[in-house]
């Protein structure tokens, strides 16, 4: 019989499939095309082409190095083609019953590695060199007070949204609105809060540690589990064990742990799926300025608990996931936990 | 400079591109919707046999799952969720859970395996949209379904597991998600204004006029100024109406035309590409709603949902909808009774 499972954050269902379920290595096809470039292209985000991308906003570099010229480790660099831009002034207006706002906000490219090599080789200190720069980032754009959100995220694959180009980058978007997405699992926290007086996630890592069935890995500062109302085989979530609603204000002595989970993982899912597409999801509290504190949010920093969301794209999105807002996984995600406890690294 | 809208009826937001806007030829898909026709083809003709028993059919000769058919409605082989059994739900710590109990019937629309709706007649869509009307008619009588949802997958890309053209019915123990948000906004604005949110945005369209793309006496199919995806179309009654199964019979001909014709534009433009349609309606407990508005939503499956969306909720759409509206109206599409 198949079971129908609630997100207990945003009351999200999903069908967990019995009848077209598969088992954790009927996914291993999953398609990443080689990387092709045309002839005579080049990677613009190579260490040696920095003449090919926009100024960098930020990098991490050797001493001595100049801007824009090789020396880096991680390179911020804005988009070359923006979907929100940071020169224009904000413009809010209606039109009939619509609602119209011009596309004012930020769209930064962060490249992970100054090599061009295979996500796989990309080893945990680099990884943590590059949540630093995130970090750095997201601080920064909290100082820019028409910026409400600042969306982290990284699309691999085509299937998942990602370019040609498999040089590893994350991207940046820094919105002039709260999000929806944001918005739902905010309220869903907040109701569950105004409830118990608990945090919905601290109680979801305490319950999932205790059962233990649907745990994927565990470091000393962090857990990864598969969420028990996975809308993908194999989405996989990492959460902070000690409660905190920003990721921004992460302690940086707590990212190397960080890293090293993350790499951990990705192995651990590159050794059942093979290379496979995927989207990185941060999420995490919407900037609050003291202007809006007074109102809403009042509860947040006990609330809400950043955490990310690895989504590998394996199965399509249908007519019925889009009519719904319910996902179809033919997984259980006990079984995708167990394959990954397993997988070597 | 892209622009954001806000959708009135979810306040789902969207990136719409105004100065870098692709032309159809670099949204068409790579790999074209190809059939190859399958000699095991479980929706052909002869290969009655290989599904479960038929629910209903439309036949002018022969018997029950036998071939002669014209449209054939049967139970999901592989189903999401199962119709036998009582509803049951019970909760563990944070977490809440129910048994996966449902309907989930496939509506065979056509015996010719390389057809979709785009090249049926005006008469064969009409008996599409009859298998609907009595199928969901049908089941609304079921008191452990809660709501009842009707799409379509076309291509690989949109999820569709055979070529063979069909759509699906999924009859759900609660109202999903994504209906209840629609609902929600709709109520709210209704709240506010005492208008029905959807009669405005046609008002709102036909005003306008540049998005639409179909206009009879009971239909309008237009590309909404909030549209989510390139090519995105929508179909509402022009009359207000909440509920999908209450429309009038002599209403069914105008849908059959807006639907065939909104699809076969939608091919011919853009070659072929996947889609979804989803038939919105009201949740089956409760009589006709002054905030709700039944209505289809068509959506070409050209661009890739990536971490932007899955993180935010917006929806990033590189074709303003009013250039989606005249090049859709730019291809000519049979408009005798003919289907290709």
């Amino acid at each position: 019989m198949p079971e129908l499972r609630r997100d207990p954050v945003i009351g999200r269902w999903v069908i967990i499939s019995t009848e077209r379920a598969r088992r954790p290595d009927q996914f291993l096809d999953s398609s990443v095309e080689q990387e092709v470039l045309a002839p005579g292209e080049k990677c613009p985000f190579c260490e040696g082409n920095e003449d090919m991308t926009p100024p960098e906003i930020y990098a991490l570099r050797a001493p001595g190095t100049r801007p824009n010229g090789p020396g880096w480790s991680v390179r911020v660099l804005p988009s070359i083609s923006p979907l929100l831009r940071v020169e224009a002034e904000m413009d809010r207006h209606g039109r009939g019953l619509y609602d119209i706002m011009n596309a004012r906000g930020v769209h930064e490219v962060i490249v992970e590695t100054p090599k061009h090599i295979p996500e796989s080789e990309i080893q945990s200190d680099q990884i943590a060199k590059t949540f630093n720069v995130i970090l750095d980032r997201i601080n920064d754009l909290e100082r820019d007070h028409n910026i409400k959100y600042a969306l982290c995220f990284k699309n691999f694959g085509t299937a998942a949204g990602g370019s040609h180009i498999h040089h590893s980058r994350t991207q940046i978007i820094g919105t002039p609105v709260n999000l929806k997405r944001v918005k739902e699992k905010l309220a869903g926290a907040k109701a569950y809060y105004d409830y118990k007086d608990r945090c919905i996630f601290c109680d979801m890592i305490k319950q999932e540690i205790s059962m233990g069935r649907r745990i994927v890995a565990e470091s000393k500062g962090f857990v990864a589990i598969s969420q028990f109302a996975s809308r993908f085989p194999f989405e996989t979530w990492i959460l902070p064990k000690r409660h905190s609603c920003d990721f921004y204000k992460m302690d940086r002595s707590d990212v190397p742990d960080l890293a090293e989970l993350v790499k951990n993982i990705f192995s651990k899912l590159r050794n059942v799926l093979g290379e496979f597409p995927y989207n990185f999801v941060l999420h995490t509290a919407p900037f609050r300025r003291d202007a809006e504190k007074k109102h809403y949010w009042q509860t947040i920093d006990l609330d809400y608990h950043w955490h990310i969301e690895i989504l590998p794209i394996l199965t399509r999105v249908a007519g019925f996931e889009w009519g719904s807002g319910f996902y179809i996984n033919p997984l259980p995600p006990e079984d995708a936990a167990k394959a990954l406890r397993e997988a070597k690294t | 400079m892209n622009e954001l809208r806000r959708d009135p009826v979810t306040g789902r937001w969207i990136i719409v591109f105004l100065d870098k806007v692709p032309e159809p030829k670099d949204l068409m898909p790579e790999h074209p919707n190809e059939k190859n026709g399958s000699a095991s083809c479980p929706f052909c003709w002869g290969k009655e046999s290989m599904t479960p028993p038929e629910i209903i059919a439309h036949r002018s000769s022969g018997s029950a799952n036998a071939p002669g058919w014209t449209v054939r409605v049967v139970p999901n082989k592989f189903p999401a969720l199962r119709i036998e059994g009582e509803l049951d739900k019970e909760g563990k710590g944070v977490f809440d859970m129910m048994n996966g109990i449902g309907a989930h019937e496939v509506i065979v629309e056509t015996p010719d395996h390389f057809k979709d709706i785009a090249d049926l007649t005006y008469a064969e869509t009409e008996e599409v949209i009859w298998a609907y009307l009595s199928r969901s008619s049908d089941l609304r009588g079921d008191k452990r379904f809660k709501y009842i949802l009707i799409f379509k997958n076309y291509g690989k890309v949109a999820g569709a597991s055979l070529e063979h053209s069909h759509s699906q019915l999924i009859a759900l123990p609660i109202v999903p998600k994504r209906v209840k948000e629609e609902m929600e906004g709709a109520a709210k604005y209704f709240d506010y204004k005492e208008r029905c949110v959807f009669c405005d945005i046609i008002r709102e369209e036909r005003r306008e006029k540049d998005r639409i793309i179909y206009e009879d006496e009971n239909f309008l199919a237009f590309c909404p100024y909030v549209s989510r995806f390139p090519y995105e179309i929508w179909i509402l009654p022009k009359k207000h109406m909440s509920n999908f199964t209450d429309m009038e019979r002599e209403c069914v001909p105008c849908l059959a035309r807006a639907m065939r014709d909104s699809l076969a534009r939608i091919k011919e433009l853009l070659s072929d590409p996947p889609y979804n349609f989803i038939i919105h309606t009201s949740p089956t407990d409760g009589g006709q709603r002054e905030d709700y508005h039944w209505h289809m939503e068509i959506m070409p499956k050209l661009t890739k949902v990536a971490g932007f969306e899955w993180g935010s909720g917006f929806y990033v759409n590189p074709v303003p909808p009013d250039i989606a509206a005249k090049n859709l109206l730019n291809v000519s599409v049979a408009k005798n009774e003919k289907g290709r």
